[in-house]
């Protein structure tokens, strides 16, 4: 009984060892078809990007310099080391009712971690993550960002 | 030129030994003795008996240095200087070691060596077959009365190193103690 | 043969006695071998660390270094540069002798051991009568230069490296002594050349059923550990150690560290090649005499270094593949794994060789 949970033991011991062993035999033999290395400063026209890699936040405006923000703070609330400021105004509607509206979106580059949850908090998904990582200045104060635009306003119909 | 090669390996053994002796901390004698070890293993590759110096140089420096090394790196201070020993002691040890010189060159001069006109075998086979030769001169019932020595030494280490099987039982107090303990708390 | 290094070496000989007194002669040709294992040093410590970043780069589907030189050929070359002419710094409090002394004890040690290695046909240092022991006893003294550089740097991290690393080298010899006991109990000889003539039928791995095949396992495993490589690394784990019994190194004396490492894999694969595969013995299929002398064609060095360069390849493929063990996971492995197989199949290997059921 010792013994064969003994060798049993060492088989099962082996068999995993192998297993191992092959992926990586698989992957050397076949390292010349698939290369994960990007070479960043020679390719970066034809750079590929992974889907899912986080650059910074940027709030996408259409034609019309229209954004979706509706000013609810709930991106600010979800941040976790206090990366966004949100300044909000109040506008008067045609209808004469003050209406709440963002006045500055305040983001610090320099303190984000790229974590999505200011992205994942978002009711109207104005803000997203782009993919840009560039991000070197030579002076802090320029990783401070204005999100929305000059004379931008809240698209028509999000609430 | 021979000659020569045989005395400067018998002052490199004697230089080292002395140095073991004198250091002052015990990591460095340790690795002085090493070398003496090396420089007697040395002395038998010059002398064509390969099969003794490999030995030497597996059970002494792959073996017994190595244990002894473990030993200093488990105690502490290893890296102090040694206290000096009493002159009481100094006075003992010098005249232990002219004693045991005196004896060694007595029986040096008494035996007056001559050399052997048979030539050395050095094939490892030959020293096997004696080491298990029950005929005349053969080695087999030493070997086997110090390989008895040997598994009986073995076994003694094991009985001592092996871990108690018997569960760890849990003293009733204790957990008494907890049980009781909590719904003090919850109360207060 | 077109291409022999024996006759090379037979010629150097002849003419180097014919010409000069004995004493002289033989000082040259000490002096011819010093520069030629020196040469060999430097060359293998370039290829080696270049194979061993190129492995792992396909292993991980990276480039590996790819900008000094074609395809980074000469990465290696501009590191040793780079070493050369770093300051070797000795750091304050340390035993300054000892702490100079012990990369040079690795470095020699891993010297002294080439001497038994059997290169190519009639072409060896010295065919020593013990060969096989030689190795095992010499390779045993450099766990001491590895426990003085842990103690002489007077550092925590380098201690435990050095402890480490002496549990796992003298517990893991036994293993391996034993897996080449077994080798050696069935070419009935120690020294290399009889080793190898034995396998002029074929090579023991193939040749020796299955203990054999149980001993070229454990052999590998064993060696594995005994050059302190992955995953038996402990001694130098850099997660846990940073260095290991090298923390305190820097510039050359690193480096001759670094070189020993890379030696010692190219030593104990030499052995391995030469224990297993029969050395510089070219491959043979029974009756197939065009596919034979087709084999016998391409040269005994070649052969060679064909064969420990493919061993040392394994070795790389463990190292990019395994997780690093625990202390107590490596201990138990030795001892409750690996010694007691190995012992049970030098048993199994003495009843094939004396029964005779190898081919």
């Amino acid at each position: 009984m010792g013994l064969r949970n003994y060798l049993s033991d060492v088989a099962s011991g082996v068999k995993s060892l192998l297993t191992g062993m092959k992926v990586t035999g698989r992957l050397f033999l076949r390292h010349h078809k698939e290369k994960i290395t990007q070479q960043y400063p020679d390719n970066k026209d034809t750079m590929v990007y992974p889907e899912r890699f986080r650059g910074e936040v940027v709030m996408p405006h259409d034609d019309n310099n229209e954004h979706a923000c509706t000013g609810c703070t709930a991106c600010e609330l979800a941040c976790p080391n206090g990366t966004i400021k949100i300044i909000t105004k109040f506008d008067v509607t045609p209808e004469g009712k003050r209406k709440k509206a963002i006045d500055t979106f305040i983001y610090h580059l320099q303190l984000c971690t790229m974590c999505n949850l200011c992205i994942e908090a978002c009711p109207t998904d104005a803000i997203k993550m782009a993919q840009t990582f560039e991000h070197s200045v030579f002076d802090r104060s320029q990783l401070i960002k204005k999100l929305n635009q000059e004379g931008s306003k809240i698209r028509e119909g999000v609430e | 030129m021979a000659q020569v090669i045989f005395y400067i390996i018998g002052a490199f053994i004697l230089g080292m030994a002395i140095l073991a002796v004198t250091a002052k901390q015990i990591f460095r004698s340790a690795i002085w003795l090493l070398f003496s070890l090396i420089g007697v293993a040395s002395l038998y590759f010059w002398m064509e008996m390969y099969f003794i110096a490999a030995v030497q140089i597996i059970v002494y420096v792959g073996g017994i240095i190595v244990l002894v090394i473990f030993a200093i790196f488990l105690t502490h201070q290893s890296d102090e200087d040694m206290p000096q020993p009493s002159l009481k002691r100094k006075i003992a040890s010098a005249l232990a070691i002219l004693l045991g010189l005196a004896f060694t060159t007595s029986l040096v001069f008494q035996y007056g060596f001559t050399p052997s006109p048979i030539p050395f075998d050095t094939e490892v086979n030959r020293i096997g077959r004696q080491m298990l030769n029950t005929g005349d001169g053969g080695f087999a019932l030493p070997f086997e009365a110090i390989s008895m020595l040997l598994l009986a030494a073995m076994v003694g280490c094991i009985v001592i190193a092996m871990r108690d099987s018997r569960p760890i039982q849990k003293t009733e107090s204790s957990s008494s103690n907890t049980l009781q303990n909590h719904p003090q708390e919850m109360n207060t | 043969m077109m291409f022999s290094l024996e006759n090379i070496t037979n010629s150097i000989h002849e003419w180097l006695y014919a010409n000069l007194n004995a004493t002289l002669a033989l000082i040259i040709e000490f002096a011819i071998i010093g520069v030629l294992v020196i040469g060999l040093f430097a060359a293998l410590g370039l290829v080696l660390i270049m194979m061993e970043r190129k492995v792992s780069s396909w292993m991980q589907l990276r480039l590996g270094p790819n900008r000094v030189g074609p395809g980074g050929m000469f990465q290696t070359v501009a590191d040793t540069i780079k070493l050369i002419v770093k300051e070797g710094m000795t750091p304050d409090r340390v035993d300054k002798l000892l702490f100079n002394l012990a990369p040079f004890i690795v470095m020699v040690i891993a010297m002294v051991v080439m001497a038994p290695i059997m290169f190519a046909k009639g072409f060896q240092i010295w065919d020593i009568n013990i060969g096989v022991l030689f190795v095992l006893a010499v390779s045993s003294i450099s766990v001491i230069g590895i426990l003085i550089a842990g103690w002489a740097s007077n550092n925590k991290y380098s201690l435990l490296g050095a402890m480490r690393s002496g549990a796992q080298i003298v517990s893991y010899e036994l293993s391996a002594g034993l897996s080449v006991l077994a080798i050696v109990v069935l070419s009935g000889g120690l020294r290399m050349s009889t080793i190898i003539d034995a396998q002029q039928t074929g090579w023991w791995l193939f040749k020796g059923h299955i203990p054999a095949i149980i001993a070229f396992v454990i052999f590998i495993i064993a060696v594995t550990a005994e050059t302190n490589r992955a995953p038996f690394d402990l001694a130098e784990a850099e997660s846990e150690l940073t260095g290991g019994f090298h923390t305190e190194y820097s510039g050359m004396k690193f480096a001759l560290f670094f070189l020993a490492e890379y030696v010692n894999i190219f030593v104990v694969c030499a052995i391995g090649a030469t224990l297993f595969l029969g050395g510089w013995m070219p491959f043979h299929i029974g009756n197939w005499q065009a596919f034979n002398h087709v084999m016998d064609y391409i040269p005994s060095s070649i052969w060679f270094f064909g064969k420990t360069f493919l061993l040392i390849f394994i070795i790389m493929w463990f190292r990019w593949t395994f997780p690093r063990l625990r202390i107590d996971q490596l201990l138990q492995l030795e001892w409750k794994y690996l010694l007691p197989i190995s012992m049970f199949n030098l048993l199994l290997a003495t009843v094939v060789a004396i029964a005779g059921w190898h081919f």
